[in-house]
């Protein structure tokens, strides 16, 4: 395979990684404060349920934020992808 | 602790002093301009009288772009691309810059900073001027008070010497660790603007490629990339994966020749070989 290529290759295979690790970052910091705003209201008086508001809002960003780590990939990704798939199965 | 005092004597902690305290008139200049370009254009869009305004408005923010992609590069020494030539993007008749300015991606993410930038001005500015402020109202309020202005913390009245000094352990605490999170702020500030503005975009990359490759006749992947550093700047997005993306896109339409080489894939201008 061309060195240039590899190189490209194993870029992208480290960003795809460092893409994971930031969204498994951010949803420990997520449960861990969502954890911690369910047990407060659970100590307080614990009549309405407030902490569904930060649940869902944030989760809303959590999703989004898995979508682009585990889903979306550039546009230069794509054509490369398929460029590979073309070449092992020509037509 | 010289960590920590070190950014005193780091210029780029007075850039970035300089950028947040710059970013909120020019994120007030740019979000006004822009929102009344977009309605007044919208709205007078069936008088035709819009058409000019939108394509105005545009300009404007390409042109506000370019100034505080200046900024950031001199301030924040931001890795800032520099644009290519602009013979090479303004080449055409008036309709086909005018289509090269609407279906640019580079526009459209431009539009998006010079509105962003209201926002991110307002927190930037909010985080230097209260900075400042900690760091030296310990050493103001001593002043204040001989002065005879009395200072109110809730119900307490500030008006002695002695309880002017109450301020001064957490102006203490500021003026040390002050300027290094001055330079974060920086860093983070830059990292935005490069974001949004400092992109290279694929077609300026296959043009960067084809005037590489005309320049040196067969070059590989490397030297490309080196080129393309050469001619952009190093660390601006020039990524391997997307100088293989612009070369598969030149390879594509038969604008770029390969062989291979030695080392790899070698690439020159013209036909498949």
């Amino acid at each position: 395979m061309d060195e240039f290529r590899e190189m490209a290759a194993r870029e992208r295979e480290a960003k795809r990684i460092a893409r994971r690790q930031w969204f498994w970052l951010h949803f420990a910091v997520y449960a861990t404060t969502q954890a911690f705003l369910i047990i407060i209201w659970a100590l307080s008086s614990a009549t309405y349920p407030w902490y569904i508001f930060p649940l869902f809002g944030w989760g809303i960003l959590i999703a989004a934020h898995a979508v682009f780590a585990f889903v979306v990939k550039t546009p230069e990704e794509i054509m490369i992808e398929r460029e590979a798939h073309e070449s092992s199965n020509p037509r | 602790m010289t960590w920590l005092l070190e950014a005193y004597t780091d210029r780029r902690t007075y850039g970035a002093l300089g950028y947040l305290l710059v970013g909120l008139p020019l994120g007030i200049f740019g979000f006004v301009v822009v929102v009344t370009g977009l309605s007044l254009g919208f709205g007078l869009l069936v008088t035709l009288i819009g058409i000019p305004i939108l394509v105005l408005t545009l300009l404007f923010v390409r042109g506000l772009a370019g100034l505080h992609r200046q900024i950031a590069w001199s301030m924040l020494q931001a890795p800032i691309p520099r644009r290519p030539d602009r013979r090479v993007r303004a080449q055409g008749m008036f309709w086909q810059r005018l289509r090269e300015l609407i279906t640019s991606p580079q526009t459209w993410r431009e539009l998006a900073f010079a509105l962003a930038s209201l926002p991110l001005g307002v927190i930037g500015f909010s985080f230097a001027v209260t900075l400042i402020a900690l760091m030296f109202s310990g050493f103001a309020q001593p002043i204040i008070t001989a002065a005879g202005v009395e200072t109110q913390i809730g119900t307490w009245t500030i008006d002695t010497l002695q309880e002017s000094l109450v301020y001064l352990p957490l102006s203490l605490l500021f003026l040390l660790v002050g300027p290094r999170i001055l330079f974060g702020l920086g860093a983070v500030a830059g990292r935005v603007t490069v974001w949004f503005l400092g992109r290279i975009g694929l077609n300026d990359l296959k043009v960067g490629v084809v005037q590489a490759l005309a320049k040196d006749g067969e070059l590989d992947g490397f030297a490309i990339l080196d080129q393309l550093q050469l001619r952009f700047g190093a660390d601006a997005h020039l990524s391997p994966t997307r100088v293989q993306a612009a070369l598969l896109a030149l390879e594509s339409n038969g604008q770029v020749g390969v062989r291979t080489g030695a080392t790899g894939r070698l690439y020159r201008l013209g036909e498949q070989t």
